[in-house]
């Protein structure tokens, strides 16, 4: 073994990623052809071989038809992440067989790609905002899938072919190799696939394989004496979930420093590896070596026109594109004052963000004039305690309690003004969410209007003292946490509806 | 011999016969499938014919005229009117093969969009029409189902790929035919068998359903007796369809009102390239006579120069072949058609090899590994690139000779029909087409018209004029051409003989 590389003489190691995302498109139908994509809701649970057509299942004499919707969704992804949007693009062939690519060929975009040269910042593991180069991002089609099992599982001698996801819309995002760590490419993932979810491109349902990652992923070695060592690139193909994208990468760092160690083999020509991810045993395995790899025969796909974009459609596709997840979030916590678990859970849905600022908006409209941030605040915590409770009873989301944003803050108000508590506001929120109606009407239906008349305050709070004689006691002798007990007994005797704030003052004025 | 018989070769007739009620449409069917019947098992012209269909066809369209004497248009422009379609136009009934083993027995699930049109417009399909497998060749004879012969000569080819349908209506089998042409399938066969075809501008008709073989060449096109009868299938067929995005978003002129009408101050181009000493001495004389024929209607001749002609065949023979190198690669055995049996130990490429090995004749095989090897990396720069560069330089020459001419003239094909097996080197083959790929390569429309007899050890071989004009230009292309047909009696004369 050649001694230059001996191990001992490590002193330190760093890593170099780029990431390539397949985003499947959930437009209504397919790439190339109206038959229904399986991307999207409506379709993903069809039977198999059933969103096939003559254009699918590349039948003699069938053609391609661009689906308009894709691009536009590519270009608003595109836009997202900062890219330019090509004025002309065009499509070409890339060719190969194999069973689950049923015209021997697939569309795709090879030099002219729809978006190019753009860059997103996202948060660094170590603090720091971390600038991510896109390379590109360029439409093509999704294959079908092979298959060993009959419909119920049962297992056949030999392969099945699926059409239903061929001719799917997929967006390939190629980053620049600018990961230095798991960390930051999980973050980058997590980030696009919101990102993608906020734009209403795709529902990123991992498990149904609507977002797809294959890192390229190699290790900068530096040796005592001051040399740099690059290992080969390793490909890493078809991950579809976060866990498997940093385990991969993770035990590519490792893998890698080890068979440089052995090999002292380095990045060149031809040293270009692709491995597969192995989900049990949590280990990278080699697919092929890049010195067999493909002749794709790429050239200008002749049945389908040139994608040209005006300024008329990309000011169309830009004015739709909402404010992204990243900025919606700085604003909350500078505009609102929210903190950033806050503003990350309210973010997290587009809808729900929405929904939000509907109900802020709504607050500050009832109320006159108010600053925006104690509005802000108000409806966050409520809607996150509250609504957040409800959505995940009933397995929705905040939007989807379908409250109306006014009455959120109608019963706000009717809080703030004393005239529900804490306790009373959660329960009309509660009947809101099963019926529309006006909360006050709704608080005094249900007898959870504040009681504050001196009467019943006192009635209850001398019972209440009664029942509780040590807690009295520690209180005289000045333990004032031993109120607590005494104010809950109270607001169980009232059903929740005394005024906190008073029944204090009136216990501490009797004691 | 049936009154029939002439309405087949003037569609115009025959349709005001037929809306007249003076024939009915079974009987013209009837006639047809007769002809078909005593003719074909020598001229071996259809695959595939559609008896019973037809008839059935027919009976609806009797019965619709009748209910509608006062506006017997109402059936549409081609109400009973007979039609070959060429086998590699799919249709929903029937098979479509391509005239290869490959797709022995294909059923099409859908029907191409000019076979819609055709049949909204009232024709009736009488069959499929022989062609060169995957339409690559110039003879009809490539076909895995057996050789067409030339209704003039039996030991002679009809000119191919389209040969079938050429063959159909010289030997009156249909008044229409569908070919298709990527670069002069149409026109070669249509000058050796003496009728007229129309390769129409890239994008004039719809692609739907015609099975690929070079797709920015490919045209489906129309085969009558006359020029009208051309037209008049042009008409039905032409203009957009979503179903394919490379076919033009223009509207289609009424080819019909005013082809009588004479293209006011006519220019004639006649390319120095197209006068070769490569070309039959009684083809030259023919198109010579044809420049006298336009110069006596008083149009003016010019000389054209056109530099690149003799670089058509080797731009064709990258392009065509590399497209047609991925158009076909669906046919893998694994969906539809042709799948070897298996043998014991081989793996997924062995089917693929094997099947395709099998599926496949020579020419297609040939033409698949050209297109392979000219797209392959190092090598696309060399041929396939720089054919879409000379491609490029065609049609640019072709724009800068059509700001001179309304039409371009020449012969259809340098001889006149060969003898069956008498190109079996596939270059002389290929430099059939010497006259005619330029028009696909530049994209423009091109007509085939009967011009002239030659004669061949007593027998009489039919001689092509060529008309070129610019893309989307039919209009002034089918004018010229009914000038000349009208000018000359070479529409009654070039009758192919009835046995």
């Amino acid at each position: 073994m050649p001694t230059t590389h001996a191990p001992q003489s490590i002193r330190s190691t760093s890593l170099r990623i780029g990431l390539e995302v397949h985003v499947e498109l959930a437009t209504r139908t397919k790439m190339f052809t109206r038959t229904p994509n399986v991307a999207h809701p409506d379709y993903f649970d069809a039977a198999p071989n059933t969103l096939v057509d003559p254009v699918v299942a590349a039948l003699p004499g069938a053609l391609p038809v661009m689906n308009r919707a894709a691009v536009e969704m590519a270009m608003m992804v595109g836009l997202a992440l900062g890219c330019e949007i090509a004025r002309f693009s065009k499509w070409d062939r890339k060719n190969y067989f194999y069973p689950d690519l049923p015209k021997g060929y697939q569309i795709s975009q090879y030099d002219l790609p729809i978006c190019g040269d753009g860059a997103v910042d996202i948060p660094g593991a170590d603090g720091s905002t971390k600038r991510i180069g896109i390379i590109r991002a360029h439409l093509e089609e999704d294959t079908g899938k092979l298959g060993h099992e009959l419909p119920g599982g049962r297992r056949y001698e030999g392969s099945l072919v699926d059409l239903n996801r061929a001719g799917t819309p997929l967006l390939e995002i190629v980053t620049a190799p600018d990961f230095g760590c798991a960390d930051d490419v999980v973050t980058f993932a997590q980030e696009l696939r919101h990102l993608c979810r906020f734009l209403g491109v795709t529902e990123g349902i991992m498990q149904r394989g609507h977002m797809r990652f294959e890192p390229n992923i190699n290790v900068v070695i530096r040796t005592e004496d001051g040399r740099e060592f690059a290992t080969p690139i390793v490909e890493v193909k078809n991950l579809n979930s976060f866990r498997s994208l940093r385990g991969a990468i993770e035990f590519e760092a490792r893998r890698q420093v080890e068979a440089w160690r052995q090999d002292g083999r380095t990045m060149g020509p031809g040293a270009k590896s692709t491995r597969g991810w192995d989900d049990v045993r949590e280990v990278t395995v080699l697919q092929r070596e890049k010195e067999d790899a493909h002749d794709y025969r790429y050239f200008p796909e002749p049945d389908l026109v040139p994608v040209v974009v005006d300024e008329e459609l990309l000011a169309a596709v830009r004015g739709r594109l909402p404010e992204l997840p990243i900025a919606r979030r700085a604003r909350y916590r500078d505009e609102f004052g929210l903190d950033p678990r806050e503003a990350s859970a309210l973010v997290e849905e587009r809808a729900d963000a929405e929904f939000f600022e509907a109900c802020v908006e709504s607050l500050i409209e009832l109320r006159g004039s108010s600053v925006p941030s104690s509005q802000g605040q108000l409806v966050a915590k409520f809607l996150l305690n509250a609504g957040a409770k409800r959505a995940n009873e009933r397995g929705t989301t905040l939007a989807g309690l379908l409250v109306a944003p006014r009455r959120v803050a109608e019963l706000l108000l009717l809080r703030e003004e004393g005239i529900v508590g804490p306790q009373a506001a959660d329960a009309v929120f509660g009947l809101l969410c099963e019926a529309d109606g006006d909360p006050r009407a709704i608080a005094e239906a249900n007898g959870l209007v504040q009681v504050r008349d001196d009467a019943s305050l006192d009635a209850w709070v001398t019972e209440a003292m009664a029942a509780h004689p040590k807690a009295v006691e520690d209180l005289r002798a000045g333990k004032s946490s031993a109120i607590g007990r005494i104010v809950g007994h109270v607001m169980k005797l009232s059903g929740g509806t005394a005024d906190a704030k008073a029944v204090d003052a009136k216990i501490r004025e009797k004691v | 011999m049936s009154a029939i018989a002439p309405l087949l070769r003037d569609v115009t007739a025959l349709r005001a016969a037929i809306a007249e009620r003076r024939v009915g449409v079974l009987e013209v069917v009837d006639h047809c499938i007769d002809v078909i019947g005593r003719r074909d098992g020598e001229l071996r012209a259809l695959r595939e014919v559609y008896p019973e269909r037809a008839r059935r066809r027919a009976d609806a369209i009797d019965a619709a005229l009748a209910g509608r004497r006062d506006d017997p248009s109402a059936a549409g422009l081609l109400a009973g009117v007979p039609v070959v379609v060429k086998d590699n136009i799919v249709t929903d009934y029937g098979t479509t093969t391509c005239g290869s083993r490959m797709l022995d027995g294909y059923a099409s699930p859908y029907s191409a969009t000019v076979i819609e049109r055709l049949e909204e417009a009232g024709a009736i399909v009488l069959g499929k029409a022989n062609c060169d497998e995957f339409a690559m060749g110039s003879s009809t004879e490539s076909c895995a189902f057996g050789a067409t012969r030339n209704p003039w000569d039996l030991s002679r080819v009809p000119g191919g790929s389209s040969g079938g349908s050429a063959v159909a209506i010289a030997a009156g089998y249909a008044a229409l035919a569908l070919g298709s042409e990527t670069g002069g399938s149409v026109r070669q066969p249509a000058a050796l068998c003496g009728v007229v075809g129309i390769k129409p501008s890239y994008g004039r008709v719809s692609r739907y359903g015609l099975v690929a073989f070079g797709s920015s060449l490919d045209q489906v096109g129309p085969f009558a007796h006359s020029v009208g009868g051309a037209a008049m299938l042009l008409q039905v067929i032409a203009g957009r369809d979503e179903r394919d995005s490379t076919s033009a978003d223009l509207g289609v002129p009424d080819y019909l009102q005013a082809l009588d009408d004479r293209v006011e101050s006519l220019v004639v181009g006649v390319p120095v390239q197209y006068r070769s000493d490569a070309n039959d001495p009684r083809v030259a004389q023919a198109i010579e006579q044809a420049v006298e024929v336009y110069r006596g209607l008083g149009a003016e001749i010019v000389e054209i120069d056109l530099p690149l002609t003799d670089y058509g065949i080797s731009t064709y023979y990258v392009i065509a072949p590399a497209e047609a190198s991925s158009n076909l690669a669906r046919f893998d055995g694994i969906r539809y058609g042709h799948r070897a049996v298996p043998e014991p130990g081989e793996v997924l490429e062995d089917l693929y090899a094997r099947s395709r090995a099998e599926g496949f004749g020579p020419e297609v095989q040939r033409r698949i590994m050209l297109g392979t090897y000219m797209l392959s990396a190092g090598y696309y720069e060399a041929y396939y690139r720089r054919a879409l560069q000379v491609r490029r330089l065609i049609a640019q020459e072709y724009a800068r000779a059509f700001e001179r001419c309304h039409v371009l003239l020449g012969p259809t094909a340098p001889t006149p029909a060969f003898p069956l097996g008498g190109k079996a080197d596939p270059l002389s083959m290929y430099l059939c087409d010497v006259y005619t790929v330029n028009t696909n390569i530049a994209g423009a429309c091109a007509i085939s018209i009967p011009c002239g007899l030659a004669d061949e050890g007593g027998r009489r071989l039919p001689i092509g004029l060529h008309l070129q004009a610019r893309p989307f230009d039919e209009s002034v292309l089918l004018r010229a051409a009914r000038m000349f047909e009208r000018a000359t009696d070479w529409s009654e004369l070039v009758v192919a003989p009835s046995a």
